[in-house]
């Protein structure tokens, strides 16, 4: 865990970290990393990945139309919207 | 120096489910803005997907028509990134265990044919729409298609030229229309792709630097944009720079590809297996059920076609190429004894107009019932081919019932032997210099004399039956 790895996620996570906890932020993820390496003492080459812990499998639903027109609900909880559509800052390509 | 182009290309296909892939919404394209937005597709906490079977059904069978892995037990995971249009925060999706695998496709190019692997294909949601250019400084932002059902499927890098490329992107968007799991609509964005483009020296083993082009959706732009990038890329490394592997944007307007910086800055989407997603399983029952039920494919169409209905191979390539196409076919045969004749007709004179008028056959005034008609009146002799022709010319214009137009126009074919004979009489005393010629060996005239009493009864005589009347008052 270097200090170019720190700003890469916390660019992507947009978390946005101050200078001066950099140096512990450094330290604490690298001993969250070495602790959680010790799994990688373990042979699990015979097991399964877990997908999820419940072990159960997935109920699914009919291709039915159930949702109501939320519209203007939505809209006006929004923090910025008018009558059509949300509005954020201009994101152009 | 030669270069080898490599080419891979994702398609995204729109699954036609009626709702979105883990909420009730609806899917319907056109609707007023933000109005088919479930409480899942917002991304409002508290709330958790659960997923459409039906998705899964028509995902299987674009499995099953090209050969694939058909994984009984699919899971999601979460595809990291921010964008206004992906509430969330990741889109899910299927990385580690994608419902089809290992599937292959053929495509034909000009003289050769060639199969194209598929990697895999696999189920994810659709993002919503942003409108950038509405508002002043602000982005909106409509949710309809947010949590739609795609699938995406992935070929092998195995395509060489933009020719193929766009053969393959015709390929699938067929196979997925036949078997009813997308509408192939690409003005609407019912399917996409992304190209991913490199070169290599001829002969080496090794890939070149990639180029991924995003989000066309036409024939023309598919090929046009891979051209365009072949040439820039043999341009960079003859003059000694390399290709960056980067996301690049073709612009339609100025047949040119460019970069868009913005996304490459982070391309690490930090997969997961999405905890509120437990794996579905298809049971063998399921898999049975679809199996049994696939429809008929364009090659096997084609086969029947010509073994069972007797069409020229000609034909029935034609017809079974289009699913609209085949289905007029099928049903206005259905409608008339003369199978043969309504795939001449479909092939000539129909194909012909849509040609013309640049549309589909389903977007046509020609009903299969109306079609089916005017094929049975040709054959049972009421009107003569030409005068169908007319008669077919009308219907597409108004619609109108066959039947009525060859009555209120009487259009219907003279068989009165008498009547015609008397015609033919008056034609033949009418004109004694050819009636000589003819005597004399000139055979070509015969067709003069028929044209004539063609003439005279305003094209309503029949053809077969004014032929052997001439051949006997002309011995």
């Amino acid at each position: 865990m270097d200090k170019k790895t720190v700003t890469t996620i916390s660019y992507l996570s947009r978390l946005k970290i101050d200078g001066e906890k950099e140096e512990k932020i450094i330290k604490d993820l690298s001993n969250i990393i070495e602790f959680v390496d010790q799994l990688n003492d373990v042979d699990t080459t015979e097991i399964a990945p877990l997908k999820n812990p419940l072990e159960k499998t997935a109920k699914t639903r009919k291709d039915i139309v159930t949702a109501k027109n939320l519209k203007k609900e939505m809209l006006e909880v929004a923090p910025s919207a008018n009558e059509d559509y949300f509005l954020v800052p201009r994101v152009v390509e | 120096m030669s270069w080898e182009t490599v080419i891979g290309l994702e398609i995204h296909v729109q699954l036609s489910t009626k709702s979105k892939l883990f909420s009730g919404g609806s899917t319907e394209f056109g609707a007023e803005s933000n109005t088919h937005v479930d409480l899942v597709d917002m991304g409002l906490p508290g709330v958790l997907p659960v997923a459409n079977r039906e998705a899964f059904y028509k995902a299987i069978r674009f499995g099953l028509a090209t050969g694939a892995n058909i994984n009984q037990t699919s899971s999601f995971d979460r595809k990291n990134y921010f964008y206004p249009d992906l509430p969330k925060g990741y889109q899910i999706t299927q990385m580690e265990q994608p419902i089809i695998e290992n599937g292959s496709i053929k495509i034909s190019v000009d003289d050769y044919e060639k199969k194209i692997n598929i990697t895999r294909a696999h189920l994810e949601e659709d993002a919503g729409k942003s409108i950038h250019d509405m508002f002043e400084g602000e982005t909106g932002v409509d949710l309809n298609r947010a949590g739609t059902p795609l699938l995406e499927i992935v070929s092998e890098p195995e395509i060489s030229s933009a020719k193929e490329a766009v053969a393959y992107f015709k390929a699938i968007r067929q196979l997925v229309t036949f078997l009813d799991i997308c509408d192939g609509n690409m003005a609407q964005g019912s399917m996409r792709c992304d190209v991913n483009v490199s070169i290599r020296k001829s002969g080496d083993k090794e890939l070149g630097i990639r180029a991924e082009l995003k989000n066309i959706n036409s024939f023309k732009f598919i090929e046009k944009a891979i051209n365009f990038e072949i040439n820039r890329q043999i341009k960079l490394i003859e003059n000694g720079e390399s290709v960056v592997q980067e996301t690049r944007l073709y612009d339609s307007d100025k047949n040119e590809t460019r970069s868009m910086r913005s996304k490459e800055e982070a391309n690490d989407y930090r997969y997961f297996p999405c905890p509120d997603l437990l794996p579905v399983i298809i049971s063998d029952k399921e898999l049975k059920e679809i199996k049994e039920n696939l429809p008929e494919l364009p090659e096997e169409k084609e086969i029947r076609y010509v073994n069972e209905i007797g069409l020229e191979e000609s034909e029935a390539t034609i017809i079974a190429s289009s699913k609209t196409m085949a289905n007029m076919f099928e049903e206005a045969s259905s409608k008339t004894d003369d199978a043969g004749l309504v795939a001449k007709w479909l092939v000539g004179d129909v194909s012909a107009l849509l040609n013309k008028n640049n549309i589909d056959i389903d977007e046509s005034n020609l009903s299969p019932e109306n079609f089916g008609k005017l094929i049975e009146r040709i054959s049972d002799g009421t009107i003569s081919g030409k005068i169908a022709k007319s008669v077919l010319e009308e219907v597409w214009e108004t619609a109108s019932d066959v039947d009525q137009i060859i009555e209120s126009k009487g259009l219907i074919q003279i068989q009165d032997e008498n009547l015609l004979e008397n015609v033919a009489k008056k034609i033949i005393e009418s004109n004694p210099d050819q009636v000589k010629a003819y005597k004399s060996g000139k055979d070509k005239l015969f067709g003069f004399f028929v044209g004539q009493v063609m003439k005279e009864t305003q094209g309503k005589a029949n053809p077969k039956t004014v032929n052997e009347i001439l051949i006997g008052l002309l011995k």
